[in-house]
């Protein structure tokens, strides 16, 4: 075990040392893509294996790191279910990324390095996985922002793209300062950041203790602020506006981060925090969650780059989790993460696979009509076009008709889109998403609970919505008439390398993994002690008030597990009590899922394929609306307008202040110095220093010059003086 | 004859030395006025010897002896000097040699 | 003191020796002074034999005359153009040297003339013993061995820096 996960997380991380210490001596290993890719694999493997391995039971593998006085700093790895299962979903999707990238990102000048960032990121994320702490979270955490700061700047020579790269690793930033912040309130109450019991107790293990002790007060902010961390690095409402942004890196980099890395780290932090949790947190996380996902699909709804169209669907889908773990249903947010990742991945792989058809062809236009100004001209109106900067291999509006060119992509993404537009029971995505609709009322019935309700039905909406615009974009793409015939017929079937990823993760779009989740003896989810109901809800006389809410679905594996839940049900009191196999909510819940689901696609159908209803007639009329939806809420703007320019403002302050005031001072203080000190102590310095040097000098310079007459240089003056002198002296001697 | 002529012989010796010694203008005539010097040297010696320590008593004449040996090895290396002297400034007039002068 | 044939050719030589060396610091042509010398050297050997100092006579007129004027006169040839050959003096430095010189011989003759010890020792009726033999075993067999081997080695020394000196130039 121990050298199962050693395998898992050193493969990745030697690929990217081998890069980093070769590559900067001659332009990376050239092998680059095969070493990082089999890194990947064997990465898989090794999680599969540790798959069959695990124990139920969660095993805790640490170390001390560092100790400062009579703290220790362990760093360990904590492996139970959950963390197997992120692993395979990671090391999985990552390796079919890192397979689609040999086809997508050939001939790139940075080929190699392209790799070896992303073996680092799939390292990172890993490492965030396993680890069993804050601090390793933390290292992991920060790791994953670095990666995905260096994979969407890939192409820094794009301004874009390196704008995107800041804009990415700012705002995350943000959320990162209120993770660390709530960490330190953790670590001054506990003095550990250990999550799980090792030589001493764990965080859990100590949150336990305070049960129904004193003020929560704190507990709640300190989860709120953790939250932080994971409302910038997975996109939640308001730092969601670099997950669009980031789309200016290579697509698979975008599919590895909506899928497999950077978004779901933020959902697994979460998920991995729940139990320190409180009511109000809870609440907190579901509300973001919940405005997230309206938010973001409203947004989806509008954009014509169909790279941003996926971009907003996946804000809107970790919307969906979030509220999923704020509505305590932590199995169905994780479960909704892992199906998320498979098709997710798919769609963007399958998008990837379009542009590259159309850059390929692109590029291959360019070089036949280099003279022909007409038609660059063409191309450039089309990208103008509502004034929008969409890469024109990007842009919706020039697609169309690509099922019949490009079938393994049509079929694959079709696939993807009915999975995430909850189209009923093949599909991996209505079992997720329905289990976090039906979590979420049941949740509002059990507590009777308003906020719940709310929460429901805006999920259900952000549902509808969700069908409706992916159906969109598979009826923009792939149906009706080419819309740029020149470009229609240049578009080609992309490479093995590319389709085959897609096949593989379209098979997982299907439900093939799904009763992982509602194997209760698999999956435990951890106890929540400090959830109550809100006061004025009415207690349904027969729920236990603290409890994580745990469903287990349909399908025959439920069944055979419901009786068995109500066993184990008795003996955890506060924990995740299996009660219930077809609860009323989840009846509701689906119903009204399969019925949004079904509402959205017909109106995308009417809309798109059909044309009996006209999108533009709809937007005019609805104008304001659809300029708020166009716009993006404002968001961007509200921080150009507000933050950025509050920021530049102050700096101008601050420079002003530090112009006339600091300077002033800094200048009066010189000119002080240097018209009354300086002028007093140069003239004594020149008058009576120098003076008193100078006829020193001037004394010695005479006595020198006239002394050296003496010296002749003559032998036989010498030897007057010598011969004078001894004549002299004998002279004298003999007087005296 | 008594050991005041010989004195005397060498002091004239000894005087006329210093004189070319001090007022010749060329290498060679010093060297010669040395050799006057060292001259009324070994006299002094020799003559000493003679009348004031016992007969038997030839200390004297060896001091001489050696006197003759250091100025024969003084001229050899003055007489290359001067050559060297010669060879450097085109002249021996030993106010001519004069690098050193302040 | 009477005169006898011994005195005159003391005086003699006595004259000889100090005329012969007026005439070599205040002959104008150097090859004249370098003659000059010759014969104050031969005076003075003169003198030595007076002196009952045999050995040293002749190794006086060996190595100064033989070998030391020798040298002179090669140095006066290679060194002088028959326009240096004369020696000019300068007024001056003639009055001041002479000057000095004077001064200096008064001082040595008032000290020889005043020094009580040195008064009336004459050498009268003494006989004369043959140095060499006395020489040769002092010098190669008792008190002045040392000194005589230091004299080799700084003879060897002279010897070779000389050679080292004069030599035209000394490239590497």
């Amino acid at each position: 075990m121990v050298v199962l996960i050693s395998i898992i997380l050193l493969a990745p991380l030697t690929a990217f040392a081998v890069y980093a210490l070769l590559g900067l001596a001659n332009k990376g290993n050239p092998r680059q893509d095969v070493l990082s890719t089999f890194a990947m694999l064997a990465a898989f493997i090794c999680s599969i294996l540790l798959f069959w391995q695990i124990d139920p039971k969660p095993v805790p593998l640490t170390i001390d790191w560092i100790s400062l006085g009579s703290i220790t700093f362990s760093m360990g790895f904590y492996l139970d279910s959950v963390t197997v299962i992120m692993l395979i979903v990671v090391t999985l999707v990552s390796s079919l990324v890192h397979i689609f990238s040999m086809g997508y990102m050939h001939g790139d000048p940075r080929y190699p390095r392209f790799f070896a960032f992303l073996s680092l990121f799939s390292f990172s994320m890993l490492f965030l996985v396993v680890s069993d702490n804050l601090l390793g979270i933390y290292i992991g955490w920060e790791l994953v922002g670095l990666c995905s700061y260096l994979l969407i700047g890939f192409w820094f020579e794009k301004d874009s793209a390196a704008n995107a790269c800041k804009k990415a690793f700012l705002t995350t930033r943000v959320g990162d300062v209120g993770m660390f912040v709530g960490m330190m309130m953790l670590f001054t109450k506990f003095k550990t950041l250990s999550l799980y019991d090792g030589a001493n107790a764990g965080i859990f293990t100590l949150v336990e203790g305070l049960s129904g002790t004193g003020d929560m007060l704190w507990l709640s902010v300190a989860g709120i602020l953790i939250f932080c961390g994971a409302v910038g690095k997975s996109a939640q409402v308001p730092l969601h506006t670099w997950l669009p942004d980031a789309m200016e890196g290579p697509t698979p980099v975008s599919a590895l981060i909506h899928a497999a890395t950077m978004v779901a780290a933020g959902v697994y932090l979460t998920a991995r925090m729940f139990p320190i949790l409180t009511t109000s947190s809870s609440l907190v996380i579901a509300y973001v969650g919940g405005i997230t996902a309206i938010v973001a699909a409203t947004i989806a709804i509008v954009r014509f780059d169909i790279k941003r169209v996926l971009a907003y669907s996946t804000v809107s889908q970790l919307g969906f989790m979030m509220l999923a773990i704020g509505a305590g249903s932590y199995v169905a947010g994780l479960f909704h993460l892992t199906t998320h990742a498979f098709f997710k991945a798919l769609l963007f792989l399958g998008s990837g696979s379009v542009i590259h058809a159309f850059h390929a062809m692109h590029t291959h236009h360019d070089e036949e009509h280099t003279d022909d100004a007409n038609h660059e001209h063409d191309d450039h109106s089309l990208v103008h076009e509502h004034g929008s900067e969409i890469p024109p291999d990007q842009d919706m509006r020039n697609m169309g008709g690509l099922r019949r060119k490009m079938p393994f992509t049509f079929i694959t993404m079709l696939i993807a889109t009915l999975s995430i537009s909850g189209v009923p029971f093949i599909f991996s995505g209505f079992w997720s998403k329905d289990k976090i609709l039906g979590g979420v009322l049941e949740r509002a019935m059990e507590w009777n609970s308003i906020h719940h309700y709310i929460l429901f039905v805006i999920a259900l909406i952000a549902a509808g919505i969700t069908a409706f615009y992916m159906f969109r974009l598979i009826f923009m793409t792939f149906f009706g008439e080419p819309k740029n015939q020149e470009m229609h017929e240049m578009a080609h079937e992309s490479p093995w390398v590319m389709t085959v990823p897609l096949l593989v993760l379209a098979f997982l779009s299907f439900p093939v993994v799904n009763h992982l989740w509602f194997n209760k003896d698999f999956v435990k989810p951890p106890m929540q002690h400090h959830i109550h109901a809100p006061e004025h809800a009415q207690v349904l006389p027969d729920s236990k008030t603290h409890n994580t809410e745990f469903s287990l679905a349909f399908l025959g594996v439920s069944e055979a597990n419901a009786a068995e839940g109500e066993e184990n049900g008795h003996d955890s009191a506060h924990g995740a009590d299996g009660h219930h196999g077809h609860s009323p909510a989840h009846t509701i819940a689906m119903i009204l899922s399969i019925i949004v689901a079904g509402f959205g696609i017909l109106l995308s159908w009417l809309f798109y394929h059909k044309r009996r209803l006209s999108a533009e007639a709809v937007s005019t009329t609805f104008r304001p609306v659809y300029n708020l939806f166009w716009n993006k809420y404002y968001f961007d703007e509200f921080y150009d307008g507000v933050l950025v320019a509050l920021t530049v403002w102050k700096s101008r302050l601050y420079a002003q202040f530090d112009g006339s005031v600091v300077d002033g001072i800094v200048n009066g203080v010189g000119t002080v110095t240097r018209d009354v000190f300086a002028a007093f102590t140069g003239f004594f310095d020149n008058s009576v220093v120098d003076g008193i040097v100078n006829r020193i000098a001037e004394v010695t310079w005479t006595i020198g010059g006239r002394i050296r007459r003496i010296q002749t240089g003559a032998i036989q003056t010498y030897l007057f003086v010598v011969i004078g002198g001894i004549v002299l002296i004998i002279l004298i001697f003999r007087v005296l | 004859m008594t050991l005041q002529h010989y004195l005397v012989i060498s002091a004239i010796l000894f005087s006329l030395g210093i004189f070319a010694v001090l007022t010749r203008r060329n290498a060679i005539s010093i060297l010669m006025g040395i050799e006057l010097i060292l001259n009324s040297c070994n006299l002094n010696f020799v003559a000493f010897s003679r009348f004031v320590t016992p007969p038997e008593n030839i200390d004297g004449q060896i001091i001489a002896i050696f006197g003759i040996v250091l100025a024969a090895a003084e001229a050899a290396v003055f007489l290359a000097i001067i050559l060297a002297i010669y060879r450097e400034f085109g002249s021996i007039r030993p106010d001519e040699v004069d690098t050193l002068k302040g | 003191m009477e005169i006898t044939l011994k005195t005159l050719i003391f005086y003699g030589f006595a004259l000889m020796t100090i005329g012969s060396a007026f005439a070599v610091v205040t002959v104008r042509n150097i090859v004249h002074a370098a003659f000059a010398l010759m014969v104050t050297l031969f005076g003075v050997a003169g003198l030595y034999v007076f002196l009952q100092a045999d050995f040293l006579a002749a190794t006086q007129v060996i190595v100064y005359v033989g070998g030391i004027l020798v040298l002179i006169l090669f140095g006066v040839m290679m060194t002088s153009g028959r326009l240096q050959m004369r020696i000019h003096i300068e007024r001056g430095q003639l009055i001041l040297g002479g000057g000095i010189t004077l001064a200096l011989l008064m001082l040595l003759l008032t000290v020889i003339a005043n020094t009580p010890k040195w008064k009336n020792l004459s050498d009268d009726g003494t006989v004369f013993v043959p140095t060499t033999s006395r020489i040769g075993k002092l010098i190669l067999n008792e008190a002045f061995l040392l000194p005589f081997e230091i004299a080799s080695v700084l003879l060897l020394v002279a010897l070779i820096g000389a050679a080292l000196i004069s030599r035209k130039e000394i490239r590497d």
